[in-house]
């Protein structure tokens, strides 16, 4: 036994390290999902000055509203999952995993911290740093698409199927764009490997300005923004679903099934968040900190251990995730819907060519500065 | 031994889904299937550790063209009807089609005795293909964009008669 183990130690070492960064980083983000679904309706009562969910509660203690995720799922389980009598049964179960599987796959690329050592070995803080990790975003990121579209056929109802088609058209337009704004970010930063964009954006311009994403290309960063929003079909872009308007490609979904859309939406934010702060706010990079501590542009020195160092690019990411989450939920419950030919044209009239002159314009840059 | 097993499978599972789409008959499911074939043809070039061929291969085929056959499906009337319609002339002309591919793959593969791959193609092979497009192949390159502009000239031209009636 012993011997085995001291002869497969790598193996089992990297196994058990990578199963545990994926038992804690998919552990957080389901976790904050769930507080995400109360922090919707909390921010939406906020915003039409109701007070939100606020009576879930145990042995008497509600505590604002905070045992409601959990209330909801148990409501989820426990009602009736229903299956229309012609509907496709294999389709129509795989098509919440398509919405979902997809989903969780994309955090494996993200980065939320440099490297941590510990008892002599560097812990990557990273679940997979793939060298084509954006490729690999806009690859699974398109199979989502699917979740759509056999959900609404599978449950062969007709106005599922329209939405399904709304999702679909709408979700392949702004995926194009997704791409091709992705794209100044490979040129800029010369790598596809999303560790290596955040620790590209450590540098420094003009000696005191943050090298972020955002800095670089604030215009691919608007762009970005749009277009994923979109892809996650929120409001404005929520034609897909219209929860209480148009119908949407899952009304025959209940129950469980049900849940596991909403769910994937949920998470969809938080994966939008963090590739927001990951590609154009520095990821887990805090201004001046470096491996040693801070080291502020006037000279000013303020070293630091390597643990707090690791913790704060740590909190550094979760911070910026927690503000885009909540910036992408005020969005939702600030602006009207689009009508579904403006939200077309809005993709391939205006994002798709601004997205192409950006590269266009990234590429004139990086020649001229080249020179 | 792990690789060599993932190779078996996913060309196993890649020749089963294509084999299942040619036998069915739904339209949509077909589709599905042809992805399925689709997404193990990827994960046999991740095996042979080609990993930008593997992400191409899902984002073009799989996340671009699978979903335009799709929403083309959905326009036509078989998606609306649960059961598909039954055209002999069709029926023929298809396995006409399926006996002409299949005697040319015979044909092709007949010459593959062994696959031979190098695993250190990965390693440059995203710098190389680029080299390789944007400087040997570059005016080649160039030209390809010249058929999606006549296409895309074709789209529009289409969409401006319909409006004109």
């Amino acid at each position: 036994m012993m011997e085995f183990f001291e002869a497969n130690k790598d193996i089992i070492l990297f196994t058990g390290v990578a199963a545990v960064k994926l038992a804690a980083f998919l552990g957080a983000v389901m976790g904050f999902a769930g507080i995400m679904t109360l922090a919707e309706r909390k921010v939406s009562a906020l915003m039409q000055d109701r007070v939100g969910p606020n009576r879930a509660s145990v042995f008497g203690f509600a505590f604002n509203g905070l045992f409601q995720p959990a209330a909801d799922g148990i409501k989820m389980i426990l009602k009736e999952d229903f299956m229309p009598a012609r509907a496709e049964k294999l389709l129509f179960t795989l098509a919440p995993f398509f919405a979902l599987v997809p989903v969780l796959l994309l955090f494996a690329v993200i980065p939320f911290g440099d490297y941590f050592m510990a008892s002599g070995y560097m812990v990557e803080l990273q679940i997979a740093d793939l060298p084509l990790g954006l490729f690999l975003i806009l690859a699974v990121s398109g199979l989502a698409i699917y979740g759509v579209f056999l959900g609404g056929w599978a449950s062969k109802n007709n106005f599922a199927l329209l939405g399904a088609m709304r999702g679909a058209a709408q979700m392949v337009s702004y995926e194009v764009v997704l791409g091709l704004t992705l794209a100044g970010l490979m040129m800029i930063y010369g790598s596809a490997s999303l560790q290596d964009m955040v620790r590209a954006q450590g540098r420094l311009l003009f000696g005191f300005v943050p090298a972020w994403g955002v800095v670089c290309q604030p215009f691919a960063f608007v762009l970005f923004l749009t277009a994923a929003i979109a892809e996650n079909k929120r409001t404005p872009f929520d034609l897909v679903e219209g929860e209480s308007e148009i119908i949407g490609y899952f009304m025959e979904y209940s129950s469980m099934r049900f849940a596991t859309f909403m769910f994937a939406e949920f998470v969809e934010i938080i994966l939008v968040a963090m590739l927001t702060a990951t590609l154009f706010f520095g990821g887990w990079q805090v201004p001046y900190l470096y491996d040693t501590g801070f080291m502020f542009p006037g000279g000013a020195l303020l070293p630091l251990g390597h643990h707090l160092v690791a913790a704060l690019q740590v909190g550094a990411f979760a911070a910026k995730t927690v503000f885009f989450c909540w910036f992408l939920l005020i969005v939702r419950w600030t602006l009207p819907r689009f009508r579904f030919d403006q939200l077309m044209g809005l993709c391939w009239k205006a994002l798709l060519p601004l997205s192409l002159l950006n590269i266009l314009a990234t590429g004139a840059v990086l020649t001229f500065l080249a020179r | 031994m792990i690789l060599t097993a993932a190779t078996y499978f996913f060309g196993a599972s890649a020749a089963l889904a294509t084999l299942l789409m040619l036998f069915q008959r739904d339209p949509v499911k077909a589709a599905m299937l042809m992805l399925a074939a689709l997404l193990s043809t990827a994960g046999l070039y991740l095996t042979f550790s080609a990993q930008l061929l593997a992400a191409l291969q899902v984002i073009l085929y799989a996340g671009a063209i699978m979903t335009l056959f799709i929403v083309a499906l959905t326009v036509t009337p078989a998606a609306w009807r649960d059961k598909p319609g039954k055209g002999s002339f069709s029926r023929i002309l298809g396995l006409a089609a399926a006996a002409l591919i299949l005697t040319e793959l015979l044909k092709v593969s007949a010459e593959f005795k062994t696959v031979v791959f190098s695993p250190e193609f990965s390693e440059t092979g995203t710098l190389d293909l680029a080299r390789a497009l944007f400087g040997r192949f570059a005016f080649q390159f160039e030209l390809l964009s010249l058929v999606i502009l006549t296409s895309i000239v074709a789209a529009v031209t289409l969409i401006s008669k319909r409006k004109a009636v």
